[in-house]
C-alpha cells in the first residue's frame, strides 16, 4: 500500500478515537527493578514499567497494592521522609532519578504531582500560579502574566477565574480549586505529571471535567494518573498497569486490559471478584 | 471455568445465572423446534410439524427478555473482561438461536406441503443432513451450558461437513429435477429444507464463535472452514 | 442470608418511656447547670470591669496622661509609667518573638519526635508556666548584678522570656495544624524547605501565629514580678534603657499600698488603662483577623 492510502487505513482502523491501540511509543520514563521499603517493609516488589510519552499510563489496583507508593518514587517525594527508601532504576531520558546525586528540587519542575485532596496555597490565584514558576524562572511582569493565563486556560479554568486573579484561592469551589492545582502543575512546564486520585474528593461533574481536562493535556504532557476507580481507568487511560501486594501483574493497553486481560488475578480484580 | 471465584456482590452472580438459565432454556426449545421438525420430514409427521410450529412465539418471547435483560445488565453493572464478553455474546447467540428457531418452522412447514408428494427418491442425503445438524446443535448447547470453548471450537470445525452434504443433495436435486417436471415443486421444497438446514448449521458455528470469543477472549481465524459451494454449482444436463 | 432481629426480648415501650424521661430531666439539670455556672463567672467578670470602671474613672483627667508620676499632693499622673510600659512591652516582644517563632518552627518542621526535640518542647512548657517572679530573679542575676544597676533593658529581658515560650507553643500548634498534603504540594513544584515554610507555612499559620503574640503581649503588659527585680520602677521621667524604667504594674503596685489618696486613686485607674489596654489588644486581634480570614 502507499503512504496515504496506509495512512488513510490507520485512520480508519482508529475510527477518529483518541485512543488508538497502536504502541509505537518511547518511554519517558523507564522504571526498572525497582524496590521500594518503608522502614524494614517492603511495598514496590522490582517493579519494571514504562510510561510512554504524551500517553496515559493509569495505574490500578486494590488498597495497598504499592500505586501510589510508585506515584511518589517518580518525583522523590518520598526523600522527605525518613526510613522510606528506594533502590533500583528510574530513568528519565535515561537518567537515574533515585540516585543520590540528583538535583530533586530541578526534578520536580520536570515531573508534577496533583494530589488527592485540593492543596490551593492560602494566596491569591495569581500568585498560587506563580509560585511554581518564580522557583524555577525569572519573569518579567508580563511575561508572568502570559504564564499565568496561558497555565489557568491550559487547566481550563480561566474563564472562571479570569476575573478574580486577586482574590484568595481558598473561596473557589472544590473542583475549581483541583484544577487550580493542574494549572499551577503545568506553569513550571513539566514533561510529566502525576495525578494521585485526583478526582477522588470531587463530586461528578467535576470529574468529568478533570477527565476531559486530562484528554486534552495528553497532547503536550505524559501523565501518570493513579486511581482506585476502574471506570476512570477505562475512562482515561491509554495503558494500564494493574499492581497488587507490590507488584506489577500486568500492563496492557485499557482495551485489553477491559476486555481480555491475560492474569486471572487482573480478571478477578476487575469483575469485582476479589475476596 | 469453575474455578473462578464468586463476584464479591451476590445478586450480580445470582444475575449471570439467570442469564445463563434463559439461554439454555432457549437452547433447549430451539433444539426440540429441530428435532421435531427432522421427524416431520422423515416420518410425514404433521403432528409434529405443528408443533414445532407452535413453539416459535415462546423462542421469539425468550428472544426478546433475553435482550432487555442483557441491556439491564450492560446498564445496571458495567460488566468487563470476561463478564462483559459474555453477556454481548449472550446477545448476539440469543439473535441466532432465534433464526434457528424460524428456519425449523420453516423446515416444519415445508415438510406438511411435502407429505402430500410421493417421492420416487430417497431421503437419505436429507436426513442425514438433518442428523448432523441436530448433532451440532445439541453440542453447541451444551457448550454453552458449560462455557466449554473446546467443545465450541469442535462444533465450529465441524461445518465444513454440513456444507459438503449440502453441496452434494444440491446436485442430486437439480439432477431430480432435470430428469422429471414432475419432481420440480418437491424437489424445491426440498432444496429449500435442505437451505434451512444449512442455514441452522451456520447459525450453530456462529454461536460457536461468539462463546469461544467469550471464553477466551481470542476470535477464532476470520476465514471459517467455508464449503458451500453451491452459489457456483453448475449442473449440465446429462446429454 | 437474613439477619433479622437481634437477640434478646423485644423492645418494653414502657421502660423506653420511663428512661426517654430520665434522659430529658437529666438533660434539662445540665443545661441548667451550665447556665448557672456561666452566669456566676460573668457576674465576677462584670463586677471586676465595674469596679474597675467606677473606681478608675473617678480619677481618670487630662494629667493623668501629661504628668509623670510625683510626690503624693501634688498634681501627678502616670506618663512615665504608661511609656515606660509600652517600650518594655514592646522591645520584649521585638526581642521574644523571633525567637519563639524560630524554636517553633524548629520543633514543628525540623525536630519532630527526636530526643532534642521532646527536650525543647519540655524547657519550653515548663518556662510558659513558670512563675514570672522566678524569670525575674533570673535576669537579676544575669543582668542586672553584673552590670550593676537596675535597668529597663533588664526589664525587657525578663518580659522577652515570659514571651518565647507562648509564642513556641503556638507557632508550633499552628504550623501542626498545617495539612502535610499543603507541604507536598509545595515541595512537588520543586521548592526547597526552607522556601516552603517560610512563603507557605508561615503564610498558612499567619493567623494562628498573630494571635499568639498578641495573647503574648496581653500577658507581658501585666507583669508585675518580674518587673520589681529587673526595672524596678522610677519615679521620674525616664525613656533611658540603662536605668531603672517605671511601668504601670509596677506602679499601681507602690500607689495601691500607699497611704495616699490621690496615690491610691491613681492606681485604679493605672488599672482600668492596663485592663483597657489589654482589651483593646484582643479586640484589635479579631477585628483585624476577621477581616483576612477566608473561607
Amino acid at each position: 500500500m502507499s503512504e496515504t492510502m496506509s495512512q488513510a487505513h490507520d485512520q480508519q482502523t482508529n475510527w477518529g478515537v483518541s485512543r488508538p491501540d497502536t504502541e509505537n511509543t518511547v518511554a519517558r520514563i523507564a522504571v526498572r527493578g525497582l524496590d521500594f521499603y518503608y522502614g524494614n517493609n517492603q511495598a514496590l516488589k522490582h517493579v519494571d514499567l514504562d510510561f510512554p510519552d504524551r500517553k496515559v499510563t493509569g495505574v490500578i489496583g486494590p488498597s495497598g497494592c504499592g500505586k501510589s507508593t510508585l506515584l511518589r518514587v517518580l518525583n522523590r517525594m518520598y526523600d522527605l521522609y525518613p526510613g522510606q527508601r528506594a533502590t533500583g532504576e528510574v530513568l528519565l531520558d535515561g537518567e537515574n532519578i533515585i540516585a543520590p546525586d540528583v538535583d530533586v528540587n530541578a526534578l520536580r519542575a520536570r515531573i508534577g504531582m496533583v494530589f488527592q485532596r485540593p492543596t490551593p496555597f492560602p494566596m491569591t490565584v495569581y500568585e498560587n500560579i506563580a509560585f511554581g514558576v518564580k522557583l524555577h524562572e525569572r519573569l518579567s511582569k508580563a511575561e508572568m502574566d502570559d504564564r499565568v493565563e496561558w497555565s489557568l486556560t491550559r487547566g481550563a479554568l480561566w474563564g472562571e477565574v479570569k476575573d478574580r486573579l486577586h482574590a484568595s484561592a481558598m473561596e473557589l469551589s472544590g473542583g475549581q480549586q483541583q484544577r487550580l492545582c493542574i494549572a499551577r502543575t503545568i506553569a513550571v512546564r513539566p514533561e510529566v505529571i502525576l495525578l494521585d486520585e485526583p478526582t477522588s474528593a470531587l463530586d461528578p461533574i467535576s470529574t468529568l471535567k478533570i477527565e476531559e481536562l486530562i484528554d486534552e493535556l495528553k497532547n503536550d504532557f505524559t501523565i501518570a494518573i493513579v486511581t482506585h476507580n476502574m471506570q476512570q481507568a477505562a475512562r482515561c487511560a491509554d495503558r494500564v498497569a494493574f499492581f497488587y501486594l507490590g507488584e506489577m501483574i500486568e500492563v496492557a493497553p485499557a482495551v485489553q486490559m477491559f476486555t481480555a486481560p491475560r492474569e486471572r488475578r487482573t480478571q478477578e480484580y476487575i469483575t469485582g471478584r476479589f475476596g | 471455568m469453575s474455578d473462578t471465584p464468586d463476584h464479591v456482590v451476590k445478586s450480580y452472580d445470582q444475575e449471570l445465572k439467570r442469564l445463563r438459565s434463559m439461554m439454555t432454556q432457549m437452547g433447549g426449545i430451539v433444539e426440540s423446534q429441530v428435532a421435531l421438525a427432522a421427524e416431520a420430514i422423515m416420518h410425514r409427521d404433521a403432528a409434529a410439524a405443528t408443533r414445532a410450529v407452535e413453539e416459535d412465539p415462546k423462542v421469539d418471547a425468550l428472544e426478546r427478555e433475553i435482550e432487555t435483560f442483557v441491556i439491564r445488565l450492560l446498564a445496571l453493572r458495567q460488566p468487563v473482561a470476561d463478564d462483559l464478553r459474555g453477556i454481548v455474546a449472550a446477545l448476539k447467540i440469543t439473535g441466532d438461536l432465534e433464526r434457528i428457531g424460524d428456519y425449523a418452522a420453516n423446515v416444519a412447514k415445508r415438510s406438511i406441503v411435502l407429505a402430500q408428494f410421493s417421492l420416487p427418491y430417497s431421503l437419505a442425503g436429507v436426513a442425514h443432513l438433518a442428523h448432523l445438524v441436530q448433532q451440532q446443535l445439541k453440542s453447541i448447547i451444551d457448550a454453552l451450558g458449560d462455557n466449554d470453548a473446546d467443545k465450541a471450537m469442535e462444533v465450529w470445525r465441524s461445518d465444513l461437513v454440513v456444507d459438503d452434504i449440502y453441496n452434494a443433495i444440491f446436485r442430486e436435486l437439480i439432477t431430480y429435477m432435470m430428469e422429471d417436471p414432475r419432481n420440480i415443486t418437491p424437489c424445491t421444497h426440498l432444496l429449500f429444507i435442505a437451505k434451512n438446514l444449512e442455514r441452522i448449521g451456520d447459525h450453530a458455528t456462529n454461536i460457536a464463535e461468539n462463546l469461544y470469543y467469550a471464553v477466551r477472549g481470542e476470535t477464532l481465524p476470520d476465514a471459517r472452514p467455508k464449503g458451500d459451494t453451491s452459489a457456483y454449482a453448475v449442473v449440465r444436463p446429462r446429454e | 442470608m437474613r439477619v433479622g432481629a437481634p437477640p434478646g426480648p423485644a423492645r418494653d415501650q414502657a421502660v423506653a418511656r420511663v428512661l426517654g424521661r430520665r434522659r430529658y430531666r437529666l438533660n434539662r439539670l445540665i443545661e441548667a447547670l451550665c447556665v448557672a455556672a456561666t452566669v456566676l463567672g460573668v457576674l465576677l467578670l462584670a463586677s471586676i470591669l465595674l469596679t474597675l470602671i467606677w473606681r478608675g474613672a473617678a480619677g481618670l483627667s487630662v494629667s493623668v496622661v501629661t504628668q509623670s508620676t510625683r510626690p503624693p499632693g501634688s498634681n501627678g499622673g502616670l506618663l512615665n509609667a504608661i511609656v515606660g510600659t509600652l517600650i518594655q512591652t514592646g522591645i520584649g516582644t521585638l526581642i521574644g518573638t523571633p525567637i519563639g517563632l524560630l524554636v517553633g518552627t524548629y520543633l514543628a518542621e525540623y525536630g519532630g519526635h527526636s530526643p532534642m526535640a521532646h527536650a525543647v518542647r519540655f524547657v519550653s512548657d515548663v518556662l510558659l508556666s513558670a512563675p514570672s517572679i522566678l524569670i525575674g530573679l533570673f535576669i537579676y542575676q544575669l543582668v542586672v548584678q553584673p552590670f550593676g544597676g537596675f535597668s529597663g533593658i533588664a526589664g525587657c529581658l525578663a518580659l522577652a522570656v515570659i514571651v518565647i515560650p507562648i509564642v513556641v507553643r503556638t507557632t508550633e500548634d499552628m504550623l501542626q495544624l498545617i495539612t502535610p498534603t499543603l507541604r507536598e504540594a509545595a515541595v512537588a513544584l520543586g521548592a526547597p524547605k526552607w522556601k516552603v515554610i517560610v512563603l507557605i507555612c508561615y503564610r498558612a499559620a499567619k493567623d494562628g501565629i498573630i494571635t499568639g503574640v498578641l495573647l503574648a503581649i496581653a500577658r507581658i503588659a501585666g507583669e508585675t514580678a518580674p518587673l520589681l527585680f529587673t526595672s524596678l520602677g522610677n519615679l521620674n521621667w525616664s525613656i533611658s534603657l540603662t536605668r531603672p524604667m517605671a511601668s504601670l504594674p509596677v506602679t499601681i503596685y507602690q500607689y495601691a499600698g500607699s497611704a495616699f489618696d490621690d496615690w491610691v486613686e491613681l492606681a485604679w485607674v493605672g488599672a482600668l488603662l492596663i485592663t483597657m489596654g489589654v482589651l483593646a489588644t484582643n479586640i484589635l486581634a479579631r477585628v483585624a483577623l476577621r477581616g483576612r480570614r477566608t473561607s
